[in-house]
């Protein structure tokens, strides 16, 4: 960024020491909307979940043998 | 350049109002430079973390079982480790907001309690055996684990403490740059520099062709480069450092430089444990193999190696301990910030103290179940890695999030190859962890 005063000077700020910018309020947002990739892709993941969990309970079911 | 106070906006107009310290250059090139090394960090420590004690383990182990021949494969995950990663480093910058918080605001109670409580169980199994590590390496190197791990934990304990990210960035910086000694034992040990661009450029396969036992060293070793804390890690340390949206473009070149060097680490590793093969030693792990190479390598070789495998594993807890500690002081609605004093983060200090305290603490009972633990990450990674992709490539695609920062059509190709392709993986490597007698031509497990 150039200075005001002088434009042949920049100045360079750390970010920690820089004004905070203004960032997306997330929280206004609220939920995702629900479309239907997103729906899928949440149903694949339980899927791939229900997996899992079945596996580690196999897994269980055979040490207890 | 000169070192003086300007009160300045963000933007670049200069105003009375709110203060800001600055540097005044009187070049572009200096003025780039310099914000690069200002914004310089996440990416180096997120990508070079990555190769923590697990991962020593594993490249070493792929190396002393098949030499050179997967050097490809790690080159192969070089532009996987960074897409990934890019997208983090959007999404952070975007939002401000670490990846937990947003999946809890994005997608609800019950995926974020799911992602949160997942993450917080396979990152303290995950730092029991970096400190496991270490207890194994401070052995080799004649130090009494019963003093050296309580010394490595309260180290890891002061570095967060000074109530100043940038403090800690920088001594995390220094370790990350002491990675670099990985190359120059690569390069007294390993085989001929034309046998390792050969093998890193053209893919082969070792002799034996395809087996079970390879196909998991495979898994492994994706699975080691791509870690589910790296996204939460990342994202969370983009917000504390404050990062802008015109630091993206200097976000992103951190982030490729770290992916850059994690890669050639990891590539050295392989290259070590080559050597230990070429010496007819037999793996059994990274610190034996430190003392095997010494044998005709000297003390440099086997000193240096057991405190690369120190650092990786502190490296490794500083990272995961910081992941678990940013999340759930997001998720509580805590103060979560290194910039904060103990007494104003409370919470998120003690949370750090004691991932670190107990996994130190668990390493020193005798006859701790540490194979255990090892299945344990091994199952909770393999399910806590295709969930956290996904969340965060529909969080990419979320364009009232993200606006124009969100993913472009190419990316959407890019990231849903590499998350199907990650997912099959995944399952894979569950089976086999699970229901091994599924494999029964496999004759032992991945390596974490």
């Amino acid at each position: 960024m150039e200075t005001m005063k002088n434009p042949s000077h920049f100045l360079v700020v750390h970010p920690l020491d820089d004004v905070p910018e203004v960032k997306v309020d997330t929280e206004a947002l609220g939920p995702m909307a629900m479309t239907r990739s997103v729906r899928l892709s949440l149903m694949s993941l339980r899927a791939y979940l229900v997996l899992m969990i079945l596996l580690v309970v196999y897994h269980v079911v055979m040490l207890a043998r | 350049m000169t070192d003086k106070t300007i009160a300045m906006t963000a933007a670049g107009v200069e105003t009375d109002v709110i203060p800001a310290r600055g540097r005044v250059v009187k070049s572009k090139w200096m003025r780039d430079l310099l914000t690069f090394l200002m914004v310089f960090g996440p990416g180096l420590i997120v990508m070079v973390a990555d190769n923590d004690a697990g991962a020593v383990s594993t490249y070493s182990q792929a190396g002393a079982q098949y030499g050179t021949h997967l050097l490809w494969i790690v080159l192969l995950l070089l532009p996987v480790t960074y897409f990934i990663q890019e997208m983090v480093v959007r999404l952070g910058i975007a939002t401000g907001k670490g990846h937990a918080a947003m999946i809890y605001q994005r997608f609800g109670k019950w995926w974020g309690l799911f992602s949160l409580v997942d993450l917080e169980l396979v990152n303290f199994l995950t730092l029991v055996t970096e400190f496991a590590a270490i207890h194994l390496a401070l052995s080799k190197l004649g130090v009494d684990p019963r003093y050296g791990v309580p010394l490595a934990a309260a180290g890891l304990i002061f570095i967060v403490l000074s109530g100043s990210y940038r403090r800690w960035e920088r001594s995390v910086v220094f370790l990350c740059l002491l990675d670099f000694a990985w190359f120059a034992i690569a390069g007294r040990v390993g085989p001929p520099f034309g046998q390792v661009v050969k093998h890193s450029l053209l893919p082969s396969m070792p002799a034996g062709g395809i087996t079970p036992d390879l196909m998991f060293l495979v898994i492994a070793i994706v699975g080691t480069t791509i870690a589910p804390w790296q996204l939460f890690f990342q994202q969370s340390c983009i917000a504390d450092k404050r990062l802008r949206f015109a630091d993206l473009k200097w976000a992103r070149l951190d982030t490729l430089l770290g992916a850059f060097i994690t890669i050639a680490a990891a590539a050295c590793m392989m290259i070590v444990g080559t050597a230990s093969h070429a010496h007819g030693f037999r793996f059994t792990d990274p610190a034996q193999m430190a003392i095997d190479l010494g044998r005709f390598g000297g003390p440099f070789v086997r000193d240096g190696l057991l405190l690369l495998m120190i650092n990786a594993a502190v490296l490794g807890t500083t990272a995961i301990s910081l992941s678990s500690a940013w999340a759930y002081g997001e998720v509580r609605g805590w103060p979560h910030s290194l910039q904060f004093p103990v007494r104003e983060a409370p919470g998120f200090y003690v949370l750090y103290l004691i991932s670190v305290a107990a996994a130190a603490g668990i390493v020193m009972i005798p006859r701790a179940p540490l194979q255990l633990i090892i299945l344990g990450v091994q199952v909770l990674a393999g399910v806590m890695l295709p969930s956290a992709i996904i969340f965060l490539q529909l969080l990419l695609n979320d364009k009232e999030l993200l606006g124009e920062f969100a993913n472009k059509p190419w990316n959407n190709w890019v990231n849903w190859t590499i998350i199907i392709v990650l997912f099959v993986l995944s399952v894979i490597l569950a089976v086999q962890v699970t229901a091994p007698n599924l494999f029964p031509s496999a004759a032992g497990g991945p390596t974490t």
